[in-house]
């Protein structure tokens, strides 16, 4: 594949449960180093993906490599380099903040005591106050915290921010560039909500019914991906349109979404779109996800 | 420094950032000599990728509006008049572009246009905004 070194690496993955496919082949890279958002909406496979990263759950087929470790062969090992947090994590709500965090301590042979403490400091967490006391951001910085105290170069964030208000999840996000990126620490997070990891983001992939449908640099998504809206008299052959996100018709005009526009505008030769259309990166998610790719009846 | 990015907006956000910057620039709120925060730190306040403050930095760098001083810090730069001009051209273009495109879309032909622009300076200049 691709020359840089890689986090992550998954070739061909799938996995069913109970003949439902939840993913079908899938193939991903995640470079060293970089902040990678793995996008798609509830249920379209990610915790699935990110169980089978962790070696908690075996594919059908396929394989990957986790920080250069099979998590199907060496599962506890996996999951002792790499640094896990995820949305509704089960903490000990009667354990005080240091208890919790001696006793997590001692999962990790290569776990930092005074780099856990740094973080606890940092990150404004009151070593005596009961953990089912704290508020939903604090819980949150305590996970990361977590995950972050046996110094992993690689760390998942399933979907973190999912129960989090604006401020706390802002508070998140910044603890993410201010501690993970700052120190060169690959991080794969999982969201449905582009908007949000698009800001933080170096690439981002969508994953949508058990396959990934575009992985590419953000900027890249935004240069590309454009709306455009030509004149129904203009009979634009839809079929022929490669890339073809999404069709939507009004009155007299034909609006096309598609994943290439420098090589549409190229294959439509002298047909001139009325106009371009510049996209957010919620609407080019919109269009991925649930687009009309069929030619609407006349 | 004060920078608002809009998520929702179709504009790249290392855009949204040479925008905010070049405009602050033009119109003398940021001054030759201000030092600017440095990447890591602009990156987290925001928060924003690291890579996408360097880029942007990086653009304003090439567009003459800052120097990065290796070490030092990175600055307002000692724009020639000339730059900051064409800074604020390029300002009022980009704004003039979306009018433009506008007017295109409602068929408003070239001289109503000249003359609706014509009427706002007008306004401006001739005791306030109000009719």
């Amino acid at each position: 594949m691709s020359n840089f070194t890689a986090d992550i690496r998954i070739e061909g993955l799938r996995k069913s449960f109970g003949g439902q496919d939840v993913l079908r082949d899938v193939n991903l890279e995640v470079p060293a180093g970089s902040i990678f958002g793995f996008l798609g909406l509830n249920g379209a496979g990610k915790t699935t993906l990110i169980r089978i990263l962790l070696g908690l759950l075996q594919p059908d087929a396929g394989r990957c490599a986790v920080a250069g470790i099979d998590p199907q062969v060496q599962p506890i090992e996996v999951r002792r380099r790499i640094g896990y947090m995820a949305e509704n994590q089960t903490m000990y709500s009667w354990m005080r903040v240091k208890e919790l965090i001696e006793w997590v301590a001692r999962f990790y042979p290569a776990w930092d005591a005074t780099s856990a403490e740094d973080l606890r400091k940092q990150m404004r967490l009151d070593p005596d106050q009961k953990v089912g006391a704290l508020s939903k951001g604090q819980t949150s910085r305590l996970a990361l915290l977590l995950a972050l105290a046996h110094r992993p170069k690689l760390v998942i964030l399933d979907d973190p921010t999912l129960a989090l208000d604006p401020i706390a999840r802002r508070d998140l996000l910044r603890d993410v560039i201010g501690h993970l990126q700052n120190q060169g620490i690959t991080v794969f997070f999982s969201s449905h909500l582009l908007y949000e990891i698009e800001p933080i983001c170096d690439r981002v992939a969508i994953l949508h019914d058990g396959r990934i449908l575009r992985c590419a640099p953000v900027d890249e998504l935004r240069e590309k991906v454009k709306r455009l809206v030509f004149q129904s008299s203009d009979r634009i052959d839809v079929a022929k349109l490669a890339g073809l996100l999404d069709i939507q018709s009004y009155d007299s005009q034909l609006a096309v979404t598609v994943e290439d526009v420098a090589a549409t505008r190229r294959a439509l030769g002298p047909i001139l779109p009325v106009r371009e259309v510049d996209l957010n990166l919620d609407e080019i998610f919109e269009a991925y996800v649930i687009g009309r790719r069929e030619a609407p009846h006349a | 420094m004060f920078i608002r990015l809009e998520s929702s907006s179709a504009v790249p956000i290392y855009r949204q950032i040479v925008d905010q910057i070049g405009y602050q620039i033009a119109n003398g709120t940021l001054q030759a000599g201000d030092r600017l925060p440095s990447v890591r730190e602009l990156a987290r306040r925001l928060p924003v990728n690291q890579n996408t403050v360097l880029k942007a930095y990086i653009l304003l760098e090439g567009d003459g509006l800052i120097s990065r001083r290796q070490g030092d810090g990175t600055f307002v730069a000692d724009a020639p008049p000339a730059t900051k001009k064409t800074e604020r051209l390029k300002q009022v273009a980009g704004i003039l572009g979306q009018a433009a495109a506008q007017a295109v879309h409602f068929e408003i032909s070239r001289p109503e246009l000249h003359q609706l622009l014509d009427e706002e300076i007008e306004k401006l200049t001739n005791g306030g905004r109000s009719p």
